[in-house]
């Protein structure tokens, strides 16, 4: 992989904790600092907290105690603060959640137009280029019923990246997905990734980790069990609990 | 794939278009002879006071279910309580008993007229109703919805005005269609206030005539014609969101 200079801090968490109403704990004093550009990926067994962790970067969750700032913005109960984030932090979803009555090109000029108040032209320009990107150009009438998996995935990333975000936040965005699938939405992944886009990944995806990451994040129980550049973690674990993981899965 | 597609939405289309034509010629002819045969003009200015109360009433109960569940979903504690103590009060007192309250006590208070008095009285009561109704289809809509247009930067009201609404309309459709037949068939509960609708003229037709059985029959079927009428519009409504989807 080719050298990559990594920016500043874009985003600082500082020991966030997240319980659930059900009594789930699910972040313990959870912190990390991630730089501009900085491919991150999560990864851990079912339940250690990583999707908690993405929904709570951009608001979906409320941290119970902590600190995260986003871009010198901190999320805190400013309400200006918090719409401020959501712009900014762009998020694809494993269930697609493309809006099921707009067709794609809709479904991509939405926020573009409703919330950066651009015009109807330029959104649609804008929207057609970025299809051009995921590689479906030819589907923008389409409903996203008619679209398999990957397509509608792949819309759910130009619809995301449509607001320019600065931090892109893919959670399992590869999971329900049919195997011959998964390639095409990585692909996009990738290239997205190759332009200097500052990523966290929470994926299952060993390959992808391996071949883009910058740093490998092993969670367990909302901590951090271990963490380290991909070359690192895959070749030379520290922890037990670590290579016990990578064992069953790889 | 869209080819046919768009092939099949115009036959649907034509053919629905073709159906309520036809429907709503033959609701104006039945209508003419009814108006012409018995020389009852009465029921005639009966049948569009009745048509005035139902249209206000439609338009005000809908407004209102809509604000009241939206208020019931929203995080002010005030307005949860409000929209509940409104829904409660409503739904467990009879129609008539409102009607009266509405006509004999506040009407005088306020100055409202006796059409007014009917019509708010109708659609407090009907809107009650369409608030649970509008509530139900909002609370289906997946929460991943809600979480797409968070995560895009949606405020409130766009989410609702773009995303959650224009999905939840298209699955309540068919419970408000018997929420606003109902509310058509209630409008005759005013006749209680004196107001001249279709029920209260037809009294007064029998007073005059003693044509009991004739007017009632008569009145039964023109309530039984503005109700289907409105069944197959909101059908057609049905099959046009549905095909667009």
């Amino acid at each position: 992989m080719q050298e990559k200079k990594l920016g500043d801090y874009i985003v600082t968490v500082d020991k966030i904790n997240k319980t659930f109403p059900n009594g789930v704990c699910a972040l313990r004093d959870f912190s990390t600092r991630i730089r501009r550009s900085e491919v991150v990926v999560v990864i851990g067994p079912s339940g250690s907290g990583k999707s908690t962790f993405l929904r709570c970067l951009n608001g979906l969750e409320e941290i119970d105690s902590g600190s995260i700032v986003i871009d010198g913005v901190p999320l805190d109960e400013n309400k200006k603060n918090r719409w401020e984030i959501r712009k900014e932090v762009g998020m694809v979803f494993q269930s697609f959640n493309l809006f099921p009555h707009k067709n794609v090109l809709a479904n991509i000029t939405l926020a573009p137009r409703l919330v950066r108040k651009k015009s109807n032209d330029e959104a649609t320009q804008m929207a057609m280029d970025l299809l051009g990107k995921v590689n479906i150009p030819e589907k923008a009438d389409s409903y996203p019923s008619q679209l398999s998996g990957g397509q509608q995935q792949r819309v759910a990333i130009a619809r995301a990246l449509a607001m320019h975000p600065k931090v892109m936040m893919f959670d399992e965005a590869t999971s329900a997905l049919d195997p011959e699938m998964i390639g095409e939405v990585l692909d996009v992944m990738k290239n997205l990734a190759g332009e200097g886009m500052t990523m966290i990944v929470v994926t299952h995806e060993m390959g992808f980790a391996r071949e883009v990451s910058d740093r490998v994040i092993f969670m367990e129980d909302g901590y951090i069990v271990e963490e380290g550049t991909a070359e690192h973690f895959f070749t030379n674990p520290q922890k037990e609990r670590t290579k016990l993981f990578l064992s069953q899965i790889l | 794939m869209s080819h046919s597609y768009k092939h099949g939405w115009l036959k649907l289309k034509r053919s629905v278009v073709m159906d309520v034509t036809k429907f709503l010629m033959v609701v104006a002819v039945l209508i003419w002879v009814m108006a012409r045969g018995t020389q009852r003009l009465p029921l005639m200015f009966g049948l569009v006071m009745t048509f005035r109360i139902t249209a206000w009433g439609l338009v005000l109960s809908m407004t209102i279910g809509l604000v009241t569940a939206l208020l019931r979903l929203s995080n002010s504690l005030f307005a949860r309580i409000v929209a509940r103590g409104y829904l409660e009060l409503i739904r467990n007192t009879p129609l008539l008993v409102q009607i009266f309250f509405l006509y004999f006590v506040l009407a005088p208070i306020i100055g409202l007229s006796r059409l007014s008095a009917g019509v708010i009285a109708l659609s407090l009561f009907e809107g009650a109703y369409a608030s649970e109704i509008f509530r139900a289809g909002i609370v289906s809509i997946h929460k991943g919805q809600w979480e797409a247009s968070h995560s895009l930067g949606f405020n409130i009201f766009d989410t609702y005005r773009c995303i959650i609404l224009p999905q939840a309309i298209r699955r309540i459709l068919p419970p408000l269609t018997s929420q606003a037949i109902s509310l058509i068939k209630d409008s005759a509960l005013v006749s209680t206030i004196a107001i001249y609708d279709l029920t209260m003229e037809g009294r007064a037709v029998i007073a005059e005539t003693f044509l009991t059985f004739e007017i009632w029959f008569t009145i039964a079927f023109m309530y039984l014609v503005i109700t289907i009428t409105l069944s197959i519009v909101v059908n057609f409504l049905e099959n046009r969101f549905r095909i667009q989807t």
